[in-house]
């Protein structure tokens, strides 16, 4: 939809509601309460449908948004004739709170962010329950008149009419107070402020955040900084929705921050259909409309909640995705990279001189078990290290490590020189660490070239970038990067094609050109010809090995023609422990690493100039 | 301190009564992985059911009829809809399972009212008992016995049966207890049954000591989850240690301030999760759900 639709399209639609909903039992100050917690769905949608995260404490948003927005108007500043500084405290202060909450939140995941935010939503219940002095505790506040909308000299009284004008079976303009507009246009605002934000190239991050974090967090996105954002945007747009009903209504009970209201936002949003922007606003008008046609009936009266909660499992049950989600989009798939081939992409770095890498007594503890012990380990930069030994050696692990995927227990990392032991994931991936995953770890929903495109955002734009308005996709430097890592691991002519239907060997590489995306000078491959077919890994040799003249490759793999053809060194793990290191020749003769591979029984039937067996297929939890 | 005696005792019954429910939710949440927000709505039939069928037929069937209510309902609930959400993300779990505790819920109330309602018991267990340092009421210490004995029968269940054993190989691995020829399909809708009965069991025993409205299956439930996060998600012994925990906390509460008893789970559980969000007895590998 182009932009000059989608706001003539929505502002035809926000006239139209109050007036549609006349000849079926609504009412106009129903359209503007409709509008009014729509704010708070569509801030909800932000957390559920785009950061993925399911929160049941929106209610304290609502109700401390409410609260801050009369107090104001009422108690802290009566003197000022105007409705927008209640609004504003009101916003200000739940997005700070939102904020600091987001801050103690958004690093658990599930039932336990639920949980977590639905007790400090039962936490400042109990605070406004109990502030009696302040909050009037259990009577709430009521008869508050909000003061008039103002713009410079110029002020209106919201709650006066509009003139009369008979519409017929529609109703009668005259019955619309000024509330109605005035709450349509902050709609049409927050509508056009989240559409923007979900295609900005924040948007595009956090959604891929919610679509694969641990590849997002490895390629250097600072997955929790973006959540964070997003916890405290829908926080200041469901302040918002409380502050304006709170206006509106003239009043607020303490019952508006418990876990019903908390729970009506879920329902809002997922009925509507959580991804889509009209979604939430759609979800509200039906619960909210429903609500009063059946509770205002004397006989069904009472099974409104009961209706409320059939209607709310069939959705889940029948059209998981909501009413509005379940039509059919028009998929964005269609993006084609403009790619011409231009000089703006930047000078492969020089590399660094002399040790790369380096690790003194590392080791890695789950619970009494030592996965890595006392690894003390050196690489050259411009190296080509193969790390092997068999399954359960510890090889992984100690990528893992070294990636920052897992802490060390003990022990140090020095990366050119500096140590980064206690250095988390995406600052790692900055400073040029990047690794390939033993599964591929990719965007499956995405296309290939977005796959590598992302990776090479989080190089240009860092690990946190605010790019909450600009679109993304403008960056000709990111499709560059992008562009040389498809065409180093041979992917270009599938770079529109949909990640995750590639064949096994190809998503392979995908990750390998993910991770090469973030421009490492230190690449770490785990099992990258794994599962291949002997095309594949002839195929996968001769791009390793183009890869490691221009930068540091550690590779673990169980291949071993792979191995001893492309390293040129090895170091062998076993049980945790540097077995031995050398170059592949001394390597193979070494009878320490035949009985580790054997058992223990070195047979003399094995020549010396062959290497031990190790099967292709050999997988390595 | 007079009263410390009564409400250490208070806390306990109460700990008790969560562990109970916790029990359930925390075996179905092991096995099924499964996060039921209906596990409080299976409370609440029990409860009503017991309430029932006490009233006309005495306590002691009122105790066997509503874990044999629960149980039939859970069965049905897991054929009809929540097979599909097994391997669905927690987020639909929690969905699905919210808005079927909202619809049992206000079927309840549409059913039996709003109003609060209380057991018929026997006058002899209204009466109290003389335990030395204080009078307790009968029938609590007898509720109090019966939780011990379920939290063992259950742990016999798990540890000690050749069905147990399936149960707590399919929580290490679904996919090979199958392939090595495990029914995991039936194994989890008898776990699910199981649960939903001590839940509904725990309603109806509980309801003659807290009785019963509509909301009451969402005020234990919560708590519930509370001393599950607390004890870790999962954890036999962690539900256990972390309902006694849970109970006791809220009872000594009320020795300073009543209305802050309700607030203190959630402060205590939000200082588990920030500091160790695996639980005291959680393994830190569950915490990504």
């Amino acid at each position: 939809m182009k932009d000059w639709q989608f706001y003539a399209l929505t502002a035809l639609g926000l006239v139209l509601l109050p007036f549609v909903i006349h000849p079926i039992g609504g009412y106009p100050a129903l359209a503007t309460q409709i509008l009014l917690l729509g704010i708070g769905a569509i801030g909800f949608n932000l957390l559920l449908g785009y950061a993925g995260l399911l929160s049941y404490g929106q209610a304290m948003f609502y109700g401390v948004g409410a609260y801050v927005a009369l107090l104001t108007v009422s108690r802290f500043f009566p003197q000022v004739h105007s409705i927008w500084l209640g609004i504003l405290l009101a916003v200000v202060f739940v997005g700070v709170m939102a904020l600091l909450i987001g801050m103690l939140t958004v690093r658990l995941y599930g039932i336990y962010f639920a949980l977590l935010t639905l007790a400090f939503a039962q936490m400042f219940f109990f605070i406004v329950f109990q502030w009696r002095s302040l909050t009037r505790g259990d009577d709430g506040l009521q008869g508050i008149t909000a003061p008039p909308l103002t713009f410079g000299p110029w002020s209106l009284d919201l709650t006066q009419r509009l003139p009369d004008l008979n519409l017929g079976i529609f109703g009668n303009l005259h019955d619309v107070t000024y509330w109605y507009p005035f709450s349509a246009v902050v709609v049409l605002g927050v509508l056009a402020f989240v559409r923007t934000l979900t295609r900005s190239q924040y948007g595009e991050i956090l959604a891929a955040i919610r679509e694969n974090e641990e590849r997002s967090t490895f390629v250097g996105f600072d997955s929790k900084s973006y959540r964070i954002a997003a916890f405290t945007i829908a926080g200041v747009l469901t302040g918002l929705s409380g502050a304006l009903k709170g206006l509106f209504d003239t009043s607020i009970a303490v019952d508006s921050l418990d876990v019903e209201t908390s729970g009506s936002f879920v329902i809002y949003a997922v009925v509507g259909g959580v991804k889509t922007l009209f979604g939430p606003l759609l979800g509200t008008a039906i619960i909210q409309y429903l609500q009063n046609v059946i509770s205002g009936n004397q006989h069904f009266g009472e099974a409104w909640r009961l209706i409320e909660g059939v209607i709310f499992v069939a959705v889940i049950a029948f059209w998981p995705k909501g009413l509005l989600g379940s039509i059919p989009q028009p998929s964005e798939f269609a993006y084609q990279p403009r790619f011409r081939p231009s000089d703006s992409l930047p000078e492969a770095k020089p590399m660094t001189e002399g040790i790369i890498l380096e690790t003194k007594g590392l080791s890695k503890f789950f619970g009494a078990f030592g996965a890595n012990s006392d690894i003390d380990f050196k690489v050259r930069a411009g190296e080509l290290r193969a790390v092997i030994g068999p399954n359960g050696a510890g090889k992984t692990t100690f990528f893992n490590v070294l990636s920052g995927l897992r802490s060390a227990s003990a022990g140090t990392i020095y990366f050119k020189g500096r140590d980064i032991t206690r250095m988390p994931g995406p600052q790692r991936v900055a400073s040029g660490i990047a690794k390939a995953f033993q599964t591929a770890s990719i965007y499956p929903d995405e296309s290939v070239f977005e796959n590598v495109r992302l990776a090479a955002l989080a190089r240009v734009q860092g690990m946190f970038a605010p790019e909450f308005l600009r679109r993304s996709g403008r960056l000709q430097q990111v499709d560059d990067i992008a562009h040389d890592a498809l065409e180093q691991l041979d992917l270009s002519n599938v770079a529109t094609t949909r990640a995750g239907s590639l064949s096994h060997g190809d998503k392979k590489r995908l990750d390998i050109a993910v991770a090469l995306a973030t421009q490492p000078e230190l690449l770490l491959l785990d099992e990258p010809v794994a599962g291949m077919s002997i095309d594949e890994i002839h195929k996968t040799d001769r791009l390793i090995r183009a890869l490691a003249k221009r930068m540091t490759v550690l590779i673990i793999e169980h291949d071993m023609d792979l191995v001893m053809g492309i390293s040129d060194s090895i170091t062998v793990l076993h049980q945790g422990k540097v077995l031995a290191e050398g170059t592949p020749a001394e390597i193979r003769a070494n009878r320490l690493v035949q009985e580790a591979y054997l058992g223990g029984h070195v047979a003399d039937a094995v020549p010396s100039s062959a290497p031990p067996a190790a099967p292709h297929t050999e997988a390595n939890p | 301190m007079s009263q410390l005696p009564g409400t250490l005792l208070d806390g306990l019954i109460r700990g008790l009564a969560y562990v109970g429910i916790a029990l359930g939710l925390t075996i179905v949440f092991g096995m099924l992985r499964l996060v039921n927000f209906a596990h409080g709505a299976f409370y609440m039939i029990g409860a009503y059911v017991g309430l029932v069928v006490t009233e006309h037929l005495g306590l002691p069937l009122g105790l066997i009829a509503a874990p044999i209510a629960v149980a039939i309902f859970a069965v049905i609930l897991d054929f009809a809809l929540l097979r599909r959400f097994y391997d669905r993300n927690p987020t639909a779990q929690i969905l699905i399972t919210f808005g079927i505790a909202i619809v049992v819920q206000e079927s309840l109330r549409l059913i039996f009212t709003g109003t609060t309602r209380s057991y018929a018991i026997p006058f002899w267990l209204k009466s109290s008992f003389n335990l030395g340092f204080t009078q307790y009421p009968t029938y609590r210490m007898i509720f109090a016995l019966g939780i011990v004995v379920l939290i063992f029968a259950v742990w016999f269940f798990i540890e000690r049966t050749n069905y147990g054993l399936i149960v707590r190989a399919g929580i290490r691995d679904r996919t090979m207890v199958q392939l090595l020829g495990g029914n995991v399909r039936q194994a989890s809708t008898v776990i699910f049954a199981l649960g939903g009965a001590i839940a509904g069991l725990v309603g109806a025993g509980a309801s003659p000591i807290y009785n019963v409205d509509p909301n009451t299956g969402f005020y234990f439930l919560v708590p519930s989850f509370v001393v599950i996060v607390i004890g870790g998600l999962g954890s036999f012994w962690g539900a256990v240690a972390g309902g006694l925990l849970v109970g006791e906390l809220q009872s000594l509460t009320t020795l300073i301030s009543a209305p802050a008893s309700d607030i203190v789970i959630y402060v205590a559980m939000a200082i588990v999760l920030m500091v160790r969000p695996s639980g005291l007895f959680g393994e830190s590998e569950l915490i990504r759900g």
